[in-house]
């Protein structure tokens, strides 16, 4: 019975880092899907979700309901004004110059960061009360719960946005062939602020739900950003079941192998297992 | 008009360059700091330069190092060590510095160890871990480096003795896996049967982990009366709150890494009763009179919260006072042997009964830390505050 119960506790661990995994591994999956490059930025996205909720609920003294989507809405403005002033004015379409663009954009945000909020470590409040929930023996916290929720929700209304609305169809379009877009009639620099909005958005919210369990710093994001990054490999760069099951599936395998194993080498056995699988994949478990 | 400034400029250096030569270089004594001001170590690393700034400040107002004033430049190793390693050279060959203070981890301090040894200018560290003062093949000559903060083996001892004392000799170790952490493993497995203590787990975890509940199941399996705990950073209060989750009812100890307010911030009410080793900094109001350092201790804390009000953006924790104690080690040696990088070497090397923030600094040769367990209490986490452990 108690082999049972640590089984539990040991996926719940997996569970508890792999929706943080997931969630930021979405992040990165939808710029892809809209502007078809990898925007480093967005791991200070998330960083500035966590600053902005901090902010609303400690500097201004809001309640949680209304600090949260106020955070969310914040960095969605971020998002434009960084398309606005950091992505637009390169008027290039060169991918290459585009992702070192984001990786400049990430210094000077975290630069920003670093003055407004400081260094030091900050504590967010969770969303979803500090008392774990027991099942079986074993313990999680609900914030990891809410995360898995919302993040499966997020999948599912992003899916319908890129399928079923028009702006995520002219997204879409975009991202696989801006001039053909252009001559067709859309407004290409609207939809792309529109996808760096959307980015921008779910880096905050990634940032709001993650830094209640991961505590708050203005460099937290690149800390998280890499195994986020892995997870969406496993998965499948740009396919968005596929960043939930490579976030799970990386969180798993390293509280797995913790436990089973060797704590000293869970890293490495995660990321043998992510090579192996893109060996025999390259384009990740769920890759098209 | 233009072309007349510039000429006025070349004169006035030109001027500057035949007539001090050798004034100029007395004019201050320059002295490198080089801390973590950016990169993961940053809440560390940028109080330490505050502080450093402070001392100088101090050492000047009061006529720096017999009338000469110092003067402090200043280099951001952003936690990388080719970035310290390129900073140190800038200070050695460039700056020509007479001494060095920082970096602020293990990692970058052993990148520069080398560095330092061929410049021969003496560094005193302000970082964690034992390497850098340790010689030996593997880890190179330690003549020229010296650190202010306590060694591992000594926070490890001033924690074993407590469990000793306390009866408690079954502990489970859960250690970071990177350069502080695995240097507190070592000192761990080693002290133990000295202090008649048994280590019967060991389980790792990475600094930036966000849930380490895989690692106290197995460590809680293992059955033992106690969780010593090796991190610096936000890592610690993690496995403090995992811990609490987890409903585990046994001590936790953490490393001398961790006694700052910013702890029991991030674990919350988890915190509550967790012990560690600390300096006497962190409990300056509950040390008798009769103390030496209670002068010291509060004169820092003074110029550090009412002067400087360093301590709105940094509360004070148990690293702030180290960047002092080595600025003022230095100073003092200077005073004493002038600043030739061999007669200041030695004169550091010889400093004795040095009473400081972090401790009284009693230097050899061998031991160029010169701090003993006596400069460590254990401090206890309760009612949100660091009081000293019964």
């Amino acid at each position: 019975m108690s082999g049972f119960q640590d089984l539990l506790q040991f996926v719940f661990a997996g569970i508890t880092s792999g929706a943080i995994y997931a969630l930021i591994a979405l992040g990165f999956c939808v710029v892809h899907n809209t502007i078809g490059i990898v925007n480093f930025a967005q791991v200070d996205f998330v960083s500035l979700g966590g600053m902005f909720l901090f902010s609303g609920l400690f500097w201004s003294g809001l309640p949680m309901v209304v600090a949260l989507p106020c955070a969310v809405a914040a960095v969605t403005l971020v998002g434009i004004v960084v398309e606005r002033l950091g992505v637009r004015p390169s008027r290039s379409q060169n991918h290459l110059v585009l992702i070192f663009l984001t990786i400049g954009i990430s210094i000077i945000l975290r630069g920003g960061m670093k003055l407004i909020w400081g260094k030091n470590r900050m504590a967010v409040p969770p969303l979803a009360g500090e008392e774990p929930l027991r099942i079986a023996g074993a313990a999680i916290l609900p914030q990891a719960v809410a995360i898995l929720v919302i993040t499966t929700l997020a999948i599912g209304l992003l899916v319908f946005f890129f399928r079923g609305t028009r702006l995520g169809l002219c997204m879409r379009a975009v991202a696989s062939n801006q001039t053909a877009a252009a001559v067709v009639g859309i407004p290409v620099g609207r939809v792309k602020a529109a996808s760096f909005a959307l980015a921008g958005g779910l880096g905050g919210l990634a940032g709001v739900l993650v830094t209640p369990i991961t505590t708050l710093s203005y460099d937290v994001g690149v800390l998280l950003g890499l195994k986020g990054f892995a997870a969406a490999i496993l998965g499948g760069f740009g396919s968005f079941p596929g960043a939930v099951l490579g976030g799970l599936l990386l969180g798993l395998l390293e509280s797995l192998s913790a436990g089973y194993w060797s704590s000293a080498y869970k890293d490495v056995s995660a990321f043998v297992v992510l090579l192996l699988v893109l060996f025999v994949r390259p384009k990740g478990l769920l890759g098209k | 008009m233009r072309r007349m400034n510039g000429l006025a400029v070349m004169a006035v250096v030109l001027m500057m360059g035949f007539s001090g030569g050798s004034a100029a270089a007395k004019d201050t004594i320059k002295i490198g700091a080089f801390f973590d001001l950016s990169g993961p170590a940053a809440f560390i690393g940028t109080p330490t330069k505050l502080v450093a700034d402070m001392v100088v400040d101090k050492i000047n107002k009061e006529g720096g190092v017999n009338g000469t004033p110092i003067e402090l430049i200043v280099g951001d190793t952003e936690g990388d060590p080719a970035k310290a390693v390129n900073i140190a050279k800038k200070f050695i060959y460039k700056d020509k510095v007479a001494a060095i203070i920082g970096p602020t981890r293990t990692g970058t301090g052993m990148a520069v160890k080398k560095i330092i040894h061929g410049g021969r200018v003496p560094a005193f560290m302000t970082v964690g871990g034992d390497p850098v003062i340790m010689g030996g093949e593997k880890l190179g000559p330690f003549d020229w480096v010296f650190k202010s903060p306590q060694r591992s083996s000594v926070a490890v001892k001033r924690l074993y003795m407590y469990l000793k004392d306390k009866g408690l000799t079954k502990i489970a170790l859960l250690t970071a896996s990177d350069g502080f952490g695995k240097d507190g493993v070592r000192w761990l497995t080693t002290l133990a049967p000295e202090f008649g203590i048994e280590v019967i787990a060991q389980e790792a975890f990475g600094p930036t982990d966000t849930d380490m509940t895989a690692q106290l199941t197995n460590a809680k399996n293992a059955g033992p009366q106690a969780l010593v705990v090796w991190t610096i950073g936000p890592a610690g209060s993690i496995v403090s709150k995992n811990k609490a989750q987890l409903g585990i009812d046994l001590p936790l100890f953490q490393c001398h890494g961790l006694p700052d307010p910013k702890y029991i911030e991030l674990a919350g009410k988890a915190s509550e009763g967790d012990r560690m080793p600390a300096t006497k900094l962190m409990v300056a109001d509950a040390l008798p009179d009769s103390d030496p350092q209670k002068p010291v201790i509060k004169e820092f804390i003074r110029l550090y919260t009412d002067v400087y009000g360093y301590d709105k953006q940094f509360p004070i924790n148990t690293h702030s006072g180290y960047a002092w104690d080595a600025i003022m080690i230095v100073a003092d040696a200077m005073k004493k042997a002038g600043v030739k990088a061999d007669d200041l070497r030695s004169a550091i090397e010889q400093t004795k009964g040095y009473v400081g923030v972090s401790g009284v600094y009693n230097l050899t040769p061998e031991d160029h830390n010169g701090l003993d367990v006596d400069s460590m209490v254990i401090v206890q986490v309760r009612d949100g505050k660091f009081v000293m452990a019964d």
